[in-house]
């Protein structure tokens, strides 16, 4: 059992309260699961510029090993800001598109430092515990965006730690987040083909295969929509899972129908969630909410303003 | 009548002050703001009148024996399960398993449904207005579910015994569900129950019963056996 939430706010408004919506909604679902929290939020940080989430190692060391990392990255990219909060680093860099080798540099300063979100709009923030902690740390609340996805976890088959937390970032990809609630239960036959085809695994968490699964499809050129159906096929057991980009939303709904999701959708925004206590506390009032069927697979587009 | 809101309450608060109002015998109940927290008026055992004046979360007026509860706003996941008697009325939409294994009464819900509505169902009646979702009656044992639109797949899976009767499409009949004849029994039926809920609109129904090739074990069926397992 874990609690799942997403939003977005469908004007193209880059200034939602995004933050507090989430934690909002993941409060009311904090007894879904209390082993740990987190969201993927999606903010405007500016054209060009990567913000980099880098989960740092030991606690007490995280100000001298996020001192390490900047160093580092600064020997490729133009480092815009640096600063260390709770057991992260967050960094914005000038995007010079190579993802994949930046993320490799920041990992070679030490065993235990993970690049746990990348990406123009995204930012990942979870850690073990529940969601008001999360809040406690980070202030999750203040944060405003476009959209944004929230976990909340009762681990059932892997441990419990940050890494294993949910969303899971899509390594490889900018901005493709996911929060899943249910089993992958082909996991370890999928993981072993994707192994082999190199792609890094960082947890033993079912639910990692979505994001991998997801990365592969689209830097192949599936679009969001489609690697979302795809994984109707190639997915066996439980799942509601919903995943987001930079400037949309969707859901993925098993062909069982064994999770919970309920969906409301109104002029001004989307709003999804394990239950529908989470859509009442946070968003309060009369708006129509529904439970989507099976294999049903739906996605959002965030509107773009044109520049103010 | 009386109110009881529910700001700043827990669900046993609630349901602690909706039984002693009960008990105190008051005849009808309003439950305001209730913002779909779980397990609200369970185990209500009187013909009191309770109103929910919004959505509800899963299991409400879960094994009920007689009142008569409106929700308006829409359900969670099983809403009236287990019921014996009374009338649970959804104004909106309802989550997967409502009405499961009801044994009497009536549940109505305006809106559609998830999955598995009328699972095990051990009697009384399930109306949903809108659309059903997967699996709609799996192994109902009886009662009648009617359905006025379109039914999802596995419509009637490994049904035992009861009707369905389905006014729209059906995407795909279930283990050993068949379609039968309406008698004219099952069209004054459908008339009388439907009219007592305000749906007045005739829909071309289908009904929906159990084949009967899963009744008994036979080793010459072996592949329906194993398709249906």
């Amino acid at each position: 059992m874990c609690g799942i939430v997403g939003f977005l706010d469908k004007s193209g408004n880059r200034q939602a309260p995004v933050g507090q919506v989430l934690l909002n909604m993941l409060t009311a679902l904090g007894r879904r699961g209390p082993d740990s929290a987190g969201v993927a939020l999606y903010g405007d940080h500016g054209d060009s510029r990567l913000v980099v989430r880098v989960k740092l190692g030991e606690p007490g060391l995280c100000d001298a090993q996020g001192t390490q990392v900047t160093e580092r990255v600064k020997a490729t990219a133009r480092v815009i800001e640096a600063s260390v909060r709770g057991e992260y680093l967050r960094l914005v860099v000038d995007d010079q598109g190579d993802l994949t080798s930046l993320e490799r540099a920041i990992e070679a300063t030490g065993e235990d430092i993970e690049v746990v979100s990348m990406g123009r709009r995204l930012e990942v923030v979870k850690q073990v515990g529940s969601p008001e902690n999360l809040e406690l740390t980070y202030g999750i609340s203040s944060f405003v965006g476009t959209h944004g996805l929230g976990h909340t976890r009762m681990s059932t088959e892997s441990r419990v730690d940050l890494s294993h937390s949910q969303p899971f970032w899509a390594h490889g990809l900018p901005d493709v987040a996911v929060v899943h609630n249910g089993h992958i239960t082909n996991y370890h036959k999928l993981r072993r083909r994707y192994e082999q085809q190199g792609y890094r695994f960082y947890t033993e968490n079912d639910s990692e295969i979505i994001g991998v699964y997801l990365a592969q499809q689209m830097s192949r050129g599936a679009s969001f929509a489609a690697a979302l159906r795809s994984s109707l096929r190639d997915f066996d057991g439980s799942f509601s899972y919903l995943a987001a980009t930079a400037d949309s939303l969707g859901f993925v709904k098993d062909p069982f129908a064994f999770k919970p999701l309920v969906v409301t959708e109104t002029s001004s925004y989307v709003a999804l969630a394990t239950e529908e206590i989470a859509l009442q506390t946070a968003l309060g009032g009369d708006f129509p909410v529904w439970e989507p069927g099976v294999k049903q697979v739906q996605t959002w587009q965030v509107e773009e303003r044109l520049a103010a | 009548m009386r109110e009881v809101d529910c700001t700043g309450k827990t669900s046993r608060e609630i349901n602690q002050e909706i039984r002693q109002l009960v008990s105190d015998g008051e005849q009808e109940i309003v439950v305001l703001r209730p913002q779909a927290r779980h397990n609200l008026a369970v185990a209500i055992l009187q013909p009191v009148k309770l109103v929910f004046e919004g959505s509800v979360g899963y299991y409400c007026a879960g094994m009920v024996d007689g009142p008569s509860v409106e929700i308006r706003g829409s359900a969670g996941w099983g809403v009236a399960e287990g019921m014996m008697s009374g009338t649970v009325i959804v104004t909106q939409n309802a989550g997967n398993s409502a009405a499961a294994s009801i044994r009497g009464g009536t549940v109505v819900v305006r809106g559609s449904v998830g999955a598995r509505a009328g699972i095990a169902m051990k009697g009384g009646t399930l109306i949903i207005q809108g659309n059903c979702g997967y699996m709609t009656g799996f192994m109902m044992q009886k009662g009648t579910i009617i359905v006025c639109g379109d039914a999802e797949e596995a419509l009637g899976d490994s049904i035992y015994e009861g009707r369905i009767f389905v006014g729209g499409n059906i995407a795909e009949l279930g283990n050993d569900a068949v379609i039968q004849e309406l008698t004219p029994e099952d069209h004054n039926f459908l008339a009388s129950t439907l009219a007592r809920y305000g749906i007045t609109s005739a829909y071309p129904f289908k009904k929906i019963v159990a084949g009967g090739r899963l009744w008994r074990f036979d080793k010459k069926e072996f592949e329906t056996w194993r398709e249906a397992l």
